[in-house]
This record gives C-alpha cells, sequence and structure tokens, in this order.
C-alpha cells in the first residue's frame, strides 16, 4: 500500500494524447483522406465554384437528418420513419401551397404551409415516441410501422387529392416570400462574391458562376450546432446521455426519460420537416418518393460518427464529419464520370462495417472492457 | 446517538396478494449507527427496504420518521424525506463520467438549464474525497472504476443530497475481498459523521460484525431477533442467520443424507 490511492492508477493523458483518445478522430481522419482523394481523382472539380455548392448542398441534407437520428440514438432509440416523414412533409406542404389550406381555411402561404405541416410532423413523432414509451415495444419495429404508414398514406393522399403522385409547376414563392426565400434559397453570398473578386468562380463567360450555397447549409449549421450544445452543455443533454446509458437507473434519479425519448422522437419529425421544406422551396416541387432511404442514410452516418448502436454515447461533431464524409462519396460519381456510382453504397457499407467495430472499441475503452 | 430512533417502522405488513412477504416487522433506526439488516433469501429484506423507499406502499403498519408517521406515494417522497437507498444495481450509468453520474437527474445550471460544470466538477470530487476517494479526474468514465469506487459514489451522491438514512441492499456481496474493506471503511467514515443513520442489509456475518451497532434478523417475512451487537452473542448470530435454526440441527440433517 504505502501511500498509493486509487486515483493514482489513472494515467494523466498530455493534450495530444486527448486529441487522439476523442472519438471523432477515426471519423475525422476518414473524412479528411476522402476530401483530399476526391480532390486529386476530380483534378479539383469537385471543389470549384459549383461542385462545392453541390457537395455542401447534400451533405447538408444528410447532416440535417443524421444530427436528428444521433440524438435519437444516443437516447437508445431508432427512428426508421425518417425518411417517410420527409415525403410526408414535402407532400404536405407542396399539396397546401397548390390546394390550399386544410378545412377550407384558404390559399396557403409558404409560412402557413410550413406551420401546418410542421405541427402535424411534430404531433405524429410526439405520437411514435408515446406509442415507444407506452408501449415498450422496440422502436425498430414501432417506427418500421410508420415507415410504410406514413409513405402509403403519402402516396394515397397524393393520388387522392392531385390526382397524381408529383407536383410540379409551383410559382417559385422565393421572389415575394421571405420565408421561401430563407427555406430555398441561397446563403452566404459573401463567400462567393469575394471568390469572384479574388479572380475565381467566374462563368465560361467570363462573369461571377455562383451566388452562394443553398439555405439549407445555414439550417445544417444551425441545428447541428444548437445539438451540440444542448448535448455537451445543458442539463437536457445529461437526460438524454442518461437515458440511452442506463435507462433504470436514469429514472431512479429522477430524469424523465419518456418526456426525453419523446422529445427526441418529435425532433427527427422536426429534422425530416426542414429537410423537405428546404427542397419544396429550393425546387418548387414534390413527389411521393422523396426522402426514400434517408433513414437508413441517417443512422448510417450517425454510426460512422461515432454514435453508439446501443445509445448513451455519440458526438454531434462526429456525426458532421461523418456527413461530409457520406456526402462527398455520394456526388463523387458527378466529378469522376468513370466510376459505377454504385461503388458508393459499397463503399458505405464498407465503413458502416469499420465504424460499428471501432465504435464498440470506444465503448469497451470508456466502460473499461466490460 | 440519540435517544429517539430517526427511523421506526411499526408492525409493518406487506402483502402481495395472498402471499405476506413482511408479517409485521418493527424497526428502529438511529443516526449515527450502522443497522444490519440480516437473513435469509427471500426473508423479507428487499421487500422491506423497498417500502422504505417509497417503492411499495405498506399493507399495514406505519413509518415514523424522528417520531412523525409518514406516508411514502413515492420514491421521490422518500427520497425527499431524507431516505437515500443505494440499490445493489447501484444506479450507476457506465458510460457517463462520475460528475454527470453525481448529479444525473439533479443538475446544476444557470437560469438557461445550461451545466455549471465546473462547479459540480468541484462538488463531486469534494464529496468523494470526503468519504475516502480521491478521484483525480472527474470527467472520466464510471465504466473504468472499480466496483467498490462506484458503490462509494452512490453513497456519496445519496448523502450529498440529503440522505438521512442511507439504506444499502448487499453493498459488498459483488464485490472482491479487498473492495468490500473499502466499502465497509466507508460505511464507517459516514458513521463517524454521526448525522446519518446506515441500513446495511448483508449475507455475510463477519461484515455485519465488523461494523453494525445494531442487527435485525428476518425470516420468513418476520424479525426473529434484535439487538445492539454487545446483547447478540456469537452463537446466537449464528443461529439467527441459519433462520432460527440450531447448528447442531443442520449437522445432523447434513450427516442423514
Ligand atoms: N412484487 C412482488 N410480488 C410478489 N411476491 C414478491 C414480490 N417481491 C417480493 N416477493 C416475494 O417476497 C419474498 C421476500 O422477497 P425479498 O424481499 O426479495 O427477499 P430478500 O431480499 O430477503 O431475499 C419472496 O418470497 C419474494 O418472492
Ligand atoms: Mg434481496
Amino acid at each position: 500500500m504505502s501511500g498509493r490511492s486509487e486515483s493514482d492508477r489513472l494515467k494523466q493523458e498530455t493534450r495530444l494524447q486527448r486529441l487522439v483518445r476523442r472519438p471523432e478522430i477515426g471519423t475525422f481522419v476518414v473524412m479528411v483522406i476522402i476530401i483530399v482523394a476526391l480532390a486529386f481523382f476530380s483534378s479539383g472539380k469537385a471543389y470549384n465554384a459549383l461542385g462545392l455548392k453541390n457537395n455542401i448542398a447534400i451533405i447538408a441534407q444528410y447532416g440535417i437528418i443524421a444530427t436528428g437520428a444521433a440524438l435519437l440514438m444516443i437516447s437508445g432509440e431508432f427512428d426508421l420513419s425518417i425518411g417517410s416523414m420527409i415525403g410526408f412533409a414535402g407532400m404536405s406542404m407542396a399539396m397546401m401551397l397548390k390546394w390550399g389550406l386544410p378545412f377550407g381555411l384558404g390559399e396557403a402561404t409558404p409560412i402557413t404551409a410550413f406551420i401546418f405541416t410542421m405541427a402535424m410532423t411534430l404531433a405524429l413523432g410526439w405520437l411514435i415516441g408515446t406509442i415507444v414509451v407506452r408501449s415498450g415495444l422496440s422502436s425498430f419495429i414501432v417506427t418500421l410501422a410508420f415507415l410504410f404508414f406514413l409513405r402509403g398514406a403519402t402516396e394515397v393522399a397524393y393520388r387522392y387529392i392531385n390526382k397524381s403522385t408529383q407536383i410540379s409547376g409551383l410559382p417559385d414563392y422565393k421572389q415575394n416570400s421571405w420565408f421561401a426565400e430563407m427555406m430555398g434559397g441561397e446563403v452566404f453570398g459573401w463567400f462567393y462574391d469575394v471568390w469572384f473578386m479574388l479572380g475565381g468562380n467566374l462563368n465560361r463567360r467570363g462573369e461571377q458562376w455562383v451566388t452562394g450555397f443553398d439555405a439549407r447549409f445555414l439550417w445544417w449549421i444551425i441545428i447541428a450546432a444548437a445539438a451540440y450544445f444542448i448535448l455537451s452543455r445543458t442539463r437536457i443533454g445529461n437526460w438524454i446521455f442518461a437515458t440511452g446509458d442506463n435507462k433504470e437507473s436514469a429514472r431512479a434519479n429522477g430524469v424523465p426519460v419518456n418526456a426525453v425519448k419523446v422529445g427526441l422522437f418529435m425532433f427527427t419529425a422536426f429534422c425530416a420537416t426542414m429537410f423537405a421544406a428546404c427542397q419544396v422551396f429550393d425546387t418548387n416541387t414534390s413527389d411521393a418518393a422523396k426522402g426514400n432511404l434517408m433513414e437508413l442514410y441517417a443512422i448510417a452516418i450517425a454510426v460512422v460518427g461515432g454514435t453508439l448502436m446501443t445509445g448513451g454515447f455519440g458526438s454531434v461533431l462526429g456525426v458532421a464529419f461523418g456527413a461530409v464524409t457520406v456526402g462527398l462519396v455520394a456526388n463523387a460519381v458527378f466529378f469522376i464520370p468513370q466510376i459505377d456510382g454504385s461503388w458508393f453504397r459499397v463503399f458505405l457499407g464498407g465503413i458502416l462495417l469499420a465504424a460499428v467495430f471501432a465504435n464498440e472499441r470506444i465503448r469497451k475503452r470508456i466502460t473499461g472492457g466490460i | 446517538m440519540a435517544d429517539q430512533p430517526f427511523l421506526r417502522c411499526e408492525k409493518l405488513v406487506k402483502r402481495f396478494g395472498p402471499f405476506t412477504a413482511l408479517g409485521g416487522v418493527d424497526l428502529d433506526v438511529y443516526s449515527g449507527e450502522v443497522h444490519a439488516l440480516l437473513g435469509d433469501n427471500g426473508a423479507g429484506k428487499s421487500t422491506l427496504i423497498k417500502t422504505l423507499a417509497g417503492v411499495h406502499a405498506p399493507t399495514e403498519g406505519q413509518i415514523y420518521i424522528e417520531g412523525a408517521p409518514v406516508t411514502f406515494r413515492t420514491p421521490r417522497d422518500a427520497s425527499n424525506a431524507g431516505i437515500g437507498t443505494v440499490y445493489q444495481d447501484l444506479a450507476v450509468n457506465p458510460l457517463m463520467s462520475v460528475t454527470r453520474n453525481f448529479f444525473m437527474g439533479r443538475e446544476l445550471t444557470n437560469s438557461f438549464g445550461v451545466l455549471n460544470m465546473k462547479q459540480m466538477d468541484e462538488i463531486t470530487h469534494d464529496e468523494m474525497l470526503k468519504i475516502g476517494i480521491d478521484i483525480s479526474d472527474p470527467s472520466q468514465a464510471v465504466g473504468t472504476m472499480s466496483g467498490g469506487q462506484r458503490q462509494t459514489l452512490a453513497i456519496a451522491r445519496a448523502i450529498h443530497f440529503g440522505a438521512k438514512v442511507l439504506i444499502l441492499d448487499e453493498p459488498t456481496s459483488a464485490l472482491g475481498q479487498k473492495q468490500q474493506m473499502e466499502v465497509l471503511k466507508t460505511m464507517m467514515r459516514v458513521r463517524a459523521r454521526g448525522d446519518i443513520a446506515i441500513i446495511f442489509i448483508t449475507h455475510n456475518e463477519i461484515h455485519s460484525k465488523l461494523v453494525a451497532d445494531r442487527m435485525t434478523f428476518l425470516a420468513l417475512g418476520q424479525v426473529i431477533g434484535s439487538g445492539t451487537k454487545a446483547e447478540l452473542e456469537g452463537e446466537d448470530i449464528r443461529r439467527l442467520m441459519a433462520g432460527g435454526a440450531e447448528m447442531a440441527d443442520l449437522e445432523q440433517e447434513l450427516a442423514a443424507i
């Protein structure tokens, strides 16, 4: 014994050691490799003015829903209804814009269509969450039911009201509505202006080529930053971790575990609705297949970003790195035409598997190998 | 030592349908004392402490705190009345840090719900140190701590949040020899404060003799013996541990097989 205590057995680490042991580090390294590889194989085209915009567009889409999926997974649940919720929300907004608000409330504006839709999707998120916590059933099966239910309801609603499963040719609301502009317009125009002033960002005629990023870039940043802050700095964040780590002990210590879970199911519904709103007001179209498979991409990116399948652990920053990685690879085919686009899914499957093993190692390390 | 028990049960009965888990149990628990609760599996120890902790409502009988009758509808009621229970599974979360576990469900925040992490780290460190564990890094995950340290965390947490009666459900049973001693030491440090009563549930006769001031033996839902350590002699304890059977009888039974 002689004056030694338990605490002496925990090695003090340097800053660098701590950095290397951060759970995001693996995803970060993969992201850097992909960024560099894409620059190399596309001869820089992936990051010219338009390439950057298009890449960020898909990264932001993935990022928005993966953030929601990750927080929910940290609390110990899954949501397989995200993709169908995107389709449902897009249908709801486009349909209201074309055919008017429900209950004979007259013409819809972008903002009223959005509010009505958000109210419905949040209510659906609440319903899904409530069914999961009340029944004690696995969220996998409950949300699988909603995956089918919502997709089917979306198609039926389209055919019944609209006679066709797509809506196109809506007016460009961005011209007159600040709200539509906020969802589907452009942001960070200064970035491309500066680029132009510095002599880049030119089209064939020598004019400024690209004028801004898609608005969803800003929404992704806002949602991810809020999620990061809430998870790491607030009481609710502590409750989310506690709920996913060990529900019973969280409950025994007064954490409202059911409210946490229901709230996070509503958050994934919120993210799906933001995804859909950005899409609808960007393209002024919508169709019944929108958001297909997105729930699986969201979960895959959350896992690639270091979120534990079993809950209790995860990092919003890692998920952002994961979204960048997966988004770039998904788009790679546009910049490197000679590769087959299906390699994307081969790659995604590969890093998903690698990530699951890496996450398991991290979990073992944190829990001392139990 | 106070002359009035801090916690007192009178003729507690708990029935689950036709099954009588507790058949009229009396118990007096004094501040500054360790009260060992002993008995075989199924004797009703867990049922008794769950009744004290507000998990079960008693079918009959009354609980008093400092002489005043109390009724607990929820575990929260009991915890607000100063009854802190550390269950066998300890209710800690292995993936979360020591501090985050310590304040789980009772986080310190500013008025916007933002955590005061620094203050929580300090309190956690100080409270753990008070009962004998110097954790160098409160952000270390609980999963990396030993079983004894986790037990200490759960105890320190209960005390910090106002426990006047600390109920420990078999705190030593899942631990190795050395860690068992750590937990016993922790209990003695809490006892030395003088203002906290400890109910110590155990199977281990030696442990109870080492730390207990008073003992109560349960068998088949009833108290078959109780008293201070001085009142109960060695042979007595052994007989009571065996649920009231004489050692000699047990030896004969075994020999007959
Ligand atoms: N919720 C319950 N419903 C029915 N019977 C129970 C319940 N809880 C405990 N019992 C019974 O009460 C008896 C005492 O159990 P318990 O208090 O757990 O004993 P101990 O902790 O002393 O081993 C056991 O026979 C057990 O089966
Ligand atoms: Mg028991």
